[in-house]
């Protein structure tokens, strides 16, 4: 496969899973911002997804449609669902003999539907659940037709090694702004912060399921990096890039794949060997700190090694 | 209103020939469309319109205009309506084509090598040394197969009796083939069962005959050459048609970037190291191939290519330096070339045509300006290009003005009625100018003309210009079997 094409299909993964992630995280704060908690604020939001300055984000930090209008259709945000949505677009146009028809067509109609003015007009005035819920559809529709359409081939594993290695990033960076929103206190038990933060990453009920004593900061921690069951943990990404990563495995370009192998082998049981204690007594923001800049590495060093063509 | 009424509505222009109407008798080859569409009601009409546009749209067939700073998605035209040829128009058409076809590539093999017509003096040799497209580096260099035009789009026209000729031979890269592929795939959606009703030739076989010629042409003994598609990327108007047509033959889709040159041999960067390039379907303008020989400021060429492509280790399609047999001042000779090389007379006929450069032939044309098309020899998409029945006194003189600067560079024809076709317009048909581009492979073994191939239309009422730069469209194209 072209390095180019390889380093589209990596760069369109990764930036539908950001929009899904950003989709979903708007849809659950809006929800939160209508409820009755205490001191909603939408800057954690703003400071994940995008590169909005401190004086920025004060400034909507509280305004629900200026923050949606910003996040998902302003042209200027070059982090805006808008934005992304056409570059994972001109990615996938550019390597359209290497993804199905019907992949390709999903994308093309996401990318028409985004930047539809009616559908900008509606986020203004309009029940914004409806707007986000159609174009999370949107995405599962690309994955679904990625998952039921794509041939299991090296394309299809630099899509998935796209796809967990920007999970892993935006787990890691969710817990991590909404722990820092709290200084790290992990005493706090306000019960809605948990349950927003656990929905915003479809981890809601399975939380329920596994912890049945309430909230627990720590909990929410061990759930989110370290539960293999749960598909937005850490674990599960590096394992699931893990996975992908290997079937790259061929006769020529050994040195390169022994080299990255190591490198994720390394964060995989560096998530899979700790514990929530051996996170706290480390740090939470160092620890994951930590990871993000491992994953960073493997991008890099996937970028030397397979996607330089230039 | 019922369709019937919009068929009633219907006035063909005065000394033009309508392929749907003769003597205000519909066609025989039209009568299955007329039925069909009376059945239709105005909205229903209006809905498959709106359907064609959806469906060009979904599938990125678009092409972007860039305004300030914002890439804006245009569908080329589309008409409902199809084009439907006869099947012995076509036979007619096809036969022209493939005798044209073979005297061109023998010209191309001659003026590259031995240049025995230019010895005989059939075409004068000032004609071929002038042409910026005909290219020394090319000189004395055999290429596979003697082949040198693989992939040819041939513009014909109609005139008010119904004659075809030959406007423009297309040798170099011509594009369009798609929307003959994809104009068909809209059509089955959009009135589902007519086609097969009507006995309509499948051009699905375009690709697959395009990947085994391609296939034919590798240097290198293998049972799996590699064959791509070159293009100059995602910017470019006819990008859809380079990944349409690289999917389509299940080959990689390249831009200049992918590739490198080492030891005379092309390689593309892959994920796995380098490998070895066969066969290259480029469309990139020779100008653009090879900064090292041509435009040292090209980015979307490779480096050392022609090299490779001189050494013999890589197939160009179509070969390079083909300009020179395209060109509308060697046009004029081409009727010469049919006799000169195949001895036999010229099926299709040329446009009459005149040489700005001959002084008697320009004094002539000045003198008569109105009746006549002015073109620059070495332009193409209808830019440079002066319709003398609409210019006013003014754009003329200045026409005449730039032609006296360079004459060799300046073609006339005297204007060509174009045939019309009923185009649905806004509740209502409307017959419009159009012509045809049928395309036609020429491999090892023969030259093969998929039935079919692209119907422009000049959609603005009176125009004569079919160009989509100059608000064309393109319409379906029948070829009906027997």
């Amino acid at each position: 496969m072209l390095s180019r094409v390889a380093d589209s299909l990596y760069w369109m993964s990764r930036y539908m899973e950001r929009t899904d992630g950003i989709l979903r995280m708007l849809r659950i704060n809006y929800a939160s911002s209508q409820d009755d908690i205490q001191e909603f604020s939408w800057k954690p939001v703003l400071r994940i997804f995008s590169y909005v300055d401190e004086e920025g984000a004060t400034k909507m930090a509280h305004n629900t449609r200026a923050v949606l209008q910003y996040m998902v259709t302003d042209r200027e945000n070059s982090n805006s669902v808008l934005n992304i949505i056409t570059r994972a677009r001109e990615n996938a146009r550019s390597v359209q003999d290497h993804i199905t028809k019907e992949l390709w067509q999903c994308l093309n109609d996401f990318y028409h539907t985004i930047r539809d003015e009616k559908l900008n007009h509606d986020l203004q005035r309009e029940d914004p659940i409806s707007i986000l819920d159609i174009l999370i559809k949107q995405g599962l529709l690309y994955f679904g037709t990625l998952d039921v359409t794509m041939a299991r081939g090296e394309g299809y594993a630099f899509i998935n090694i796209g796809k967990y290695l920007e999970r892993g990033v935006q787990s890691a960076d969710i817990l991590d702004v909404k722990f820092s929103d709290m200084n790290y206190d992990f005493t706090k038990t306000d019960t809605t912060y948990w349950k927003y933060l656990l929905l915003s990453i479809s981890g809601y009920e399975l939380y329920l399921k596994t912890y049945r004593s309430g909230f627990d900061a720590k909990n929410v921690v061990e759930q989110t990096v370290l539960n293999e069951d749960f598909p937005r943990s850490i674990l599960y990404s590096a394992g699931q890039l893990h996975r992908y990563f290997e079937r790259l495995k061929g006769e020529r370009n050994q040195e390169a794949f022994r080299h990255i192998d190591f490198m994720i082998g390394k964060i995989k049981s560096k998530v899979r060997y700790s514990t929530v204690e051996s996170i706290m007594a480390q740090g939470l923001h160092t620890y994951l700190n930590g990871i993000k800049d491992d994953l960073y590495q493997v991008g890099i060093a996937l970028n030397q090694h397979y996607f330089a063509y230039t | 209103m019922h369709t019937s009424e919009l068929l009633n509505s219907y006035t063909v222009d005065p000394g033009t020939w309508d392929e749907m109407y003769s003597d205000l008798a519909v066609r025989g080859q039209y009568k299955g469309v007329v039925d069909f569409m009376q059945q239709m009601s105005i909205e229903e009409l209006n809905k498959k319109e709106e359907l064609a546009k959806r469906l060009f749209m979904s599938q990125g067939i678009t092409f972007t205009v860039y305004s300030s700073g914002e890439g804006i998605e245009k569908i080329f035209p589309f008409d409902i309506i199809p084009r439907i040829i006869t099947a012995a128009e076509w036979k007619y058409i096809e036969e022209g084509i493939r005798q044209r076809l073979k005297a061109l590539n023998l010209f191309l093999k001659d003026v590259y090598t031995n240049q025995f017509i230019l010895k005989d003096g059939i075409v004068p040799v000032e004609m071929v040394y002038s042409c910026p497209h005909y290219l020394r580096e090319m000189h004395g260099f055999h290429v596979p197969h003697d082949l040198y035009v693989h992939i040819a789009g041939i513009d014909l026209i109609r005139d008010h009796d119904g004659t075809f000729y030959i406007l423009e031979d297309n040798l170099r890269t011509p594009s369009g083939v798609s929307y003959m592929l994809e104009n068909r795939e809209i059509t089955k959606r959009l009135f589902p069962d007519l086609l097969p009703g009507n006995n309509v030739r499948s051009v699905t076989e375009y690709p697959n005959i395009l990947h085994r010629n391609l296939v034919s042409l590798s240097p290198r003994q293998t049972a799996h050459p590699t064959v791509v598609v070159l293009t100059p990327g995602i910017y470019n108007s006819a990008y859809f048609e380079h990944t349409t047509l690289a999917r389509l033959m299940g080959v990689e889709l390249v831009e200049g970037r992918d590739l490198v040159i080492d030891n005379h041999r092309v390689y593309m960067k892959t994920t796995a190291g380098l490998q070895q390039v066969d066969v290259i379907y480029r469309r990139v303008d020779d100008e653009f191939l090879d900064p090292l020989v041509f435009n040292p400021d090209s980015m979307l060429g490779v480096a050392g290519i022609m090299s490779a492509y001189r050494k013999g280790n890589v197939a160009i399609v179509n070969a390079v330096g083909n300009g020179v047999a395209d060109d509308k001042a060697i046009y004029t000779y081409v009727p010469a070339m049919i006799r000169y090389y195949l001895n036999e007379e010229p099926i299709l006929k040329n446009v009459p045509t005149y040489q700005l450069g001959h002084a008697d032939e320009r004094e002539h044309v000045f003198a008569s300006m109105q009746k006549m098309v002015i073109k620059k020899t070495n332009e193409s998409g209808g830019y440079g290009m002066l319709m003398g029945h609409t210019a006013s006194d003014e754009e003329i003189s200045r026409y005449k003005m730039e032609i006296l600067k360079d004459p060799r560079q300046y073609i006339a024809q005297p204007i060509i009625n174009l045939s019309s076709a009923p185009c649905y317009m806004n509740g209502k048909l409307k017959p419009r100018r159009i012509d045809l581009r049928p395309y036609a492979l020429c491999g090892p073994d023969g030259i093969q003309i998929v039935p079919g191939g692209l119907t422009r239309v000049a959609l603005r009422e009176g125009s004569l210009v079919v160009n989509s730069s100059q608000g064309g469209g393109s319409k379906d194209t029948w070829v009906l079997a027997g």
